[in-house]
């Protein structure tokens, strides 16, 4: 419980930042909300050298509207998302997901880009940027990308950041038309993490059907992704029971979920359709 | 905690075995491997540095090729310890002819003691899981090249780890 | 004019401090050069030691000692085990593993150095070279032949005991049926909010060892730990500041207890040592742990026969202070709250790669009500009645009490059948059974889950204790006329600051803010007992109590001495002693002052005031006691009284406990509908402090029905390590408590209460348990084993 020996840096700047952390690839952490990094640090199974703190970068935590998109600073805490009401507004689903996580004093440290840098296979949040087609901004020592959330999660606590790069920003398209979203959450008794996580952002037509669905499953493999298969079950369906049944069936295709202590991989399988059916009828319901 | 999965590689069976058998394929495939040094007839020291995300650990300790019946069995026997705890096991791989290649099975038996096993409960078994598609996915790379050509690159790896991880299905049980 | 403390929800006087973060727990006592300790503990269940090289950690800078096994060998002795079973094994057990360690979490090395960073950074650097064993988890497997831990014995089979009342043959003959289940109670992790910890200051010219431990047994540990070290007793003090909770756990003599003290004397400087959540897990007692076959026959009409329990008791590789005791308890409580004409209980106990179980939170009687209660409802599901109505026809009536178990107890006071009344009517019992009918038709699956559980209680006459079962106090007033209670009970959470001082505030007539309650401290308290058992209050109130009879006898007696009367015209009421009305007319020289006679020195107290006519307060005797001018003949100064109070049976609380759950049939969830429970702990001293037992017992009980469960696997790693994956309730997974009480006094001790501290662990269990079951009735279930998970639940409705 009590970590091995490292350096501290607040930066004041981003590219303060980058540069501190090219200054040791190896050994330099970026340290944002602390709330999975330092857990890990005090079992000593992360050692890192230098520890960069970006949580003191002001201009680094915003939620804001911009043009067609909502632009969301990586050090911006879950419990900021959890009580904008400009996002209950235009995208419920990230306050939705937000409040689902772990408990206040969880939420009020910690960050969603920490979260998405960190893609824990249980975390919410890589489910919600997926169900929205969030773009995330990487910024390293030479350059700026943009990555799609669904290029960023490459395997278990494994991403697309290169050494040295730091996300800046998660960019989501402003839902528009007639939209529904849900996020529904199986979550583990001990840890609260997601042992299922559903994230539906449901497009419709003036009529009712299904325009298009997005959706992010996370909790069931090694790392967060989208159901292609319930999304293309679901397209241009009414969206009744039947369709809506039929469709989550699909929540596992091409995936062996994964199987601990407290879920076995057919009953996380199970949890993934229910759990599916429910957020796709929550979403409905919420359809204007 | 029991593991199993099928494999396809794309080179044919002699390929494949020759790989498994080679120290220094070994090495470049097994995810983290700084070191894996001959000590005996079919018996190294290895030093490897796993890990998934910020979470590493260095483990030092011993690995041993046995019942080697080429080119369809092996199995790989391995004792390390580091600071995070202990991990050792045994395996044993199968290879078929497939169509065009050759189908790995592999089913073997992991233990892990110490810090791992006591709070990393939840990601053991996707760690495994991901170690072994990314020794796999190394591997097919290195069969593919032919003996004495230089190694793939590891550039290479990334991007084939991401295709290869995304279709490959992996049968994976804890039994 | 009398207070009226006692029976109201007086707040806790204790929450001001812990609610502000202002309470001091071992952590926060800093003592100028202090060195810290860590340990180095085994990664394997079963291994051989076959070297330990610590020469990288003491040369680590900052790094000042390392002991290992081989360094403490006979200068620290063994971990006490206090039960006295016949023919019991008793492992060496060591404060250091010397040449073998038997479970994960085994202490191998203590680490002290200047601060926490080094002794931790110095944990990796002690190289320990292990011969791996073969392990053995399994209770029963330890128990067939499995590999053997403790090679000395032979086997793993520390004892074996029967007991029980009756004959038992006979019991079965009469039978018209019988049921049989096997049941598991899962192991535990006590989970205290506040880890142990042990700080230890030695002071070489005073040749004194104090100790600060967060424990429930400051005298005992005192104790064990002098006999361990080998100081003597009077020259060790041990102080239990403030202490975070125990549920048991704290109710030991560790290892780490032991060794901090020595080490503090080895290097003349306080040496502390806090443990760390995984080190809890690991290396703290856990609770629970037995696997058992019960078998209860009984008549057509539901009239039970006879009662036989088989049970495996998990114990870990070694014994804690009370491991092989605690499956007796078991054996005690096997009657429940009916009548049995035949019991009888087989215990094996067994070692296994593992730590030791021992006293969690109810202690060996969960055990015994979970298994005569799940057994209640295979009686009523095989009669096809309704399970209330079999509990029911078995209870003793309230006329035969005391009521002698075929157990060997004889339950103090009882009247089972009125809080079960309460309990249905309560929750609407008819209607509900009713509503379950009309669930049940539209597909939906709810239970409803009742127990009817009896504890023991008021932990006990001394002949049933292993080291002593009595309680002490000391109520004192100071010259100042506050007043001073101490009490050898430890309260770490209980509230008995607050409900100790409600009784001597009633007792004396002052306000409760001008007592202060004293424990924990070996320095200042006499020797007490400690607080387990649900005993603090039963046992250690009533040393309270009596000790304010003797103190207020001595006030009469100096009061009467002042008013120059007879102290049989004394009247004392409301903090005030004054002439009985009759009496004050016929008193001699009333008139006259009643002051001692003298010029106060300067400085001196000021003298006592009378108003000179018929009034003294309880002040002004205590003030007068101590001025000690003008006291009665034979009347020594002072104003204080002692009391060792022996209580002469246990007590034995009940209630009635009723859940009512809706399972989602998709997933398995579990959901509750309602929960109403009605305890009867006897005269309730204060209503909040028992709602608060009986909230957090049901809470536990939620947690082991449900979720808890310490996971060891075939290599006796252990998997549940920490919070993440070993789940306790949290405010989410609770119902509102519906909350009554009925109230049958104890004839035990004059207080007439009875104990409150574990009747939530002890009733709740099976309510809940068989809620989920007659829920999932519809589907053949019977029985289920705890913690009842989602995927178990989902399991059975899927039929696989
Ligand atoms: C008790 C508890 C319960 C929890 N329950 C849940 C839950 O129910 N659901 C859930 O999803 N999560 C849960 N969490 C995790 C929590 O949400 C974390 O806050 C989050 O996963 C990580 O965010 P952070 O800001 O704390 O990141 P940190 O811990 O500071 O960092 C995590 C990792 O990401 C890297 N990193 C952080 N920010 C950036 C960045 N901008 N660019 C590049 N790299 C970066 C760090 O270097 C580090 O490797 C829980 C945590 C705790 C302690």
């Amino acid at each position: 419980m009590i970590p091995a020996q490292f350096d501290y840096q607040a930066p004041a700047t981003l590219e303060e930042a980058v540069s501190l952390l090219a200054s040791d690839l190896d050994g330099a952490k970026i340290l944002a909300g602390g709330h999975s990094l330092i857990p890990a640090m005090k079992l000593r199974l992360a050692q890192p050298q230098l520890l960069v703190d970006i949580g003191r970068i002001k201009s680094l935590a915003y939620i804001r509207e911009e043009g067609d998109e909502i632009l969301i600073g990586a050090t911006t805490t879950h419990y900021q998302l959890e009580s904008s009401d400009l996002l209950q507004r235009i995208c419920p689903l990230l306050p939705d997901c937000a409040k689902s996580i772990g408990d206040v004093q969880v939420r009020n440290k910690g960050t969603i880009g920490g979260s998405l840098a960190h893609a824990d296979p249980a975390a919410d949040w890589p489910a919600a940027v997926l169900a929205l087609g969030a773009e995330l901004v990487l910024v390293g020592p030479k350059a700026e990308r943009t990555v799609k959330a669904e290029d960023f999660f490459v395997d278990l606590f494994t991403t697309d950041l290169q050494p040295g790069e730091i996300l800046r920003e998660i960019r989501i398209k402003k839902p528009s038309g007639r939209f529904g979203q849900s996020y529904q959450k199986a979550p583990h008794p001990a840890s609260g993490f997601a042992v299922v996580g559903i994230a539906v952002h449901l497009g419709l037509n003036d009529d009712g059907s299904c325009k298009a669905a997005a959706i992010g499953v996370t909790g069931v493999d090694v790392k967060a992704y989208r159901a292609k298969g319930v999304e293309a079950a679901l397209s241009g369906t009414t969206i009744d029971d039947d369709a809506i049944a039929q469709a989550s069936l699909h929540v596992c295709d091409g995936v062996d979920p994964n199987s601990d202590l407290y879920a076995s991989s057919e009953y996380r399988g199970q949890l993934a359709r229910v759990h599916m059916r429910r957020a796709i009828q929550a979403a409905k319901a919420k359809a204007q | 905690m029991k593991l199993e999965g099928i494999h396809q590689l794309d080179a044919p069976r002699e390929r494949v075995y020759q790989c498994l058998v080679d120290p220094e394929v070994l090495q470049r495939c097994i995810p983290g491997c700084e070191r894996l040094e001959k000590t005996g007839d079919n018996t190294f020291a290895a030093t490897i540095r796993a890990g998934v995300g910020s979470i590493k650990g260095v483990f030092n300790g011993t690995a041993r090729l046995e019942d080697l019946r080429e080119p369809e069995h092996l199995r790989i026997v391995v004792d390390s310890k580091g600071a995070p705890g202990f991990l050792k096991g045994s395996g044993d791989l199968d290879l078929e002819h497939a169509e065009n290649g050759t189908k790995v099975n592999y089913s073997g038996d992991v233990q892990v003691g110490g810090t791992i096993a006591s709070v990393g409960q939840r990601m053991i078994q996707g760690t495994a899981k991901m170690m072994a598609t990314q020794f796999f996915t190394s591997l097919n790379a290195e069969a593919g090249t032919q003996a004495g050509e230089p190694p793939p690159q590891h550039g290479f790896f990334r991007t084939a780890l991401r295709w290869f991880s995304g279709w490959l299905r992996n049968i994976f049980r804890k039994h | 004019m009398t207070n009226n403390y006692v029976g109201k929800r007086v707040k806790r006087t204790e929450d001001p401090r812990l609610i502000r973060g202002l309470a001091h727990y071992v952590d926060d006592v800093a003592l100028p050069g202090t060195l810290h300790v860590t340990f180095v503990r085994s990664i394997y269940a079963h291994a051989k030691i076959t070297g330990i090289d610590t020469s990288a950690a003491l040369s680590t800078p900052g790094v000042v000692a390392v002991y290992t096994g081989q360094d403490v060998a006979g200068k620290i002795g063994p971990v006490p085990c206090a039960s006295a079973l016949p023919e019991l094994k008793v492992p060496d057990h060591r404060v250091l593993a010397t040449d073998k360690v038997y479970f994960v979490g085994h202490p191998i090395a203590a680490i002290v150095a200047t601060d926490r960073y080094a002794a931790r950074d110095a944990v990796d650097l002690v190289m320990v070279d292990y011969e791996e064993l073969p392990v053995v988890t399994d209770v029963e497997q330890a128990a067939n032949g499995g590999p053997v831990i403790h090679e000395a014995f032979g086997d793993n089979i520390a004892y074996k005991l029967t007991s029980g009342e009756g004959d038992i043959d006979a019991a079965f003959t009469a039978a018209d049926r019988t049921v049989k289940q096997r049941i598991l109670h899962n192991r535990l992790a006590p989970i205290a909010m506040e880890p142990r910890g042990v700080l230890a200051r030695y002071f070489p010219g005073e040749e004194e060892l104090t100790i600060w431990s967060s424990t429930q047994i400051p005298h005992l540990m005192r104790t064990q730990v002098a006999l361990m070290i080998g100081i003597p007793e009077n020259k060790l003090r041990v102080i239990t500041p403030e202490v975070g909770g125990g549920f048991g756990s704290k109710l030991n003599v560790y290892s780490e207890e032991a060794l901090l003290g020595w080490i503090a004397m080895q290097l003349g400087k306080p040496v502390k040592w806090i443990e760390t959540r995984r080190e809890n897990m690991q290396a703290t007692i856990h609770g629970r742990g037995q696997v058992g076959d019960i078998e209860v026959g009984f008549k057509n009409d539901g009239t039970l026969t006879g009662l036989r329990y088989s049970v495996f008791a998990d114990l870990g590789a070694y014994h804690q202070l009370l491991t092989p005791a605690i499956p007796t308890l078991t054996g005690l409580m096997l009657s429940g709250a009916y009548k049995i004409p035949a019991i009888q209980m087989n215990i094996t106990g067994c070692f296994t790669n593992k730590m030791a179980t021992d006293a969690y939170r109810g202690a060996g009687r969960p055990e015994a009500t979970y298994v005569v209660e799940r057994a209640l409802d295979l009686v009523a599901a095989e009669l096809g009645v309704d399970p209330a109505e079999v509990r029911r026809k078995n209870f003793p009536s309230p006329d035969e009490f005391p009521f002698h178990t075929a157990t060997g107890l004889d339950y103090d006071s009882g009247d089972y059948e009125t809080a079960l009344n309460k309990a249905q009517e309560i929750i609407g019992y008819a209607q509900l059974r009713e509503e379950q009918k009309k669930a049940r038709d539209e597909g939906r699956l709810i239970g409803i889950g009742v127990s009817t559980y009896v504890e023991i209680c008021a932990l006990g006459p001394s002949q049933a204790m292993p080291a002593g079962g009595w309680e002490s106090a000391t109520v004192r007033i100071e010259p100042t006329g506050k007043v001073t209670v101490l009490t050898g009970a430890s309260p770490h959470g209980q509230g008995q600051e607050t409900s100790f001082a409600q009784i001597v505030a009633d007792e004396l007539g002052v306000n409760i803010n001008d007592v202060t309650v004293i424990h924990g401290d070996t320095g200042v308290v006499q020797y007490g007992i400690g607080t387990f058992g649900s005993r603090a209050t039963a046992v250690g109130g009533t040393a309270v109590f009596v000790a304010v009879q003797k103190l207020k006898e001595k006030a009469q007696k100096i009061a009467a001495h002042m008013l120059k009367a007879d102290a049989s015209h004394i009247l004392f009421e409301g903090g005030k002693y004054s002439l009985q009305a009759a009496a004050a007319a016929s008193a001699t020289g009333v008139s006259e002052p009643v002051v001692p006679v003298g010029q106060a020195p300067a400085g001196a107290l000021p003298e006592p005031e009378t108003d000179g006519k018929s009034n003294l307060t309880i002040q002004d005797i205590a003030l007068a006691a101590h001025l000690a001018k003008d006291l009665p003949p034979d009347t020594e100064p002072g104003l204080s009284a002692t009391y060792f109070f022996e209580p002469k049976n246990f007590t034995f609380p009940f209630g009635t406990h009723i859940a009512v759950v809706e399972v989602d049939h998709e997933t398995g969830d579990i959901k509750f509908l309602r929960y109403v429970a009605v305890d009867d702990c006897g005269r309730v001293i204060n209503p909040m402090l028992v709602d608060g037992q009986v909230h957090g017992g049901i809470v536990q009980s939620i947690g082991q029905a449900m979720y808890e469960e310490v996971v060891y696997d075939e290599q006796g790693q252990l998997v549940t390590g920490t919070l993440m994956d070993y789940a306790v309730p949290r405010a989410k997974h609770i119902p509102n408590f519906e909350l009554d009480r009925t109230e049958t006094p104890s004839p035990v001790n004059p207080l007439g209460v009875k104990g409150v501290g574990e009747a939530g662990t002890i009733g709740a269990t099976p309510a809940i348990v068989g809620a989920i079951v007659d829920a999932l009735a519809p589907f053949g279930v019977r029985h289920l084993d705890m913690p009842v998970k989602p995927e178990n639940v989902w399991r059975i409705i899927n039929g696989n």
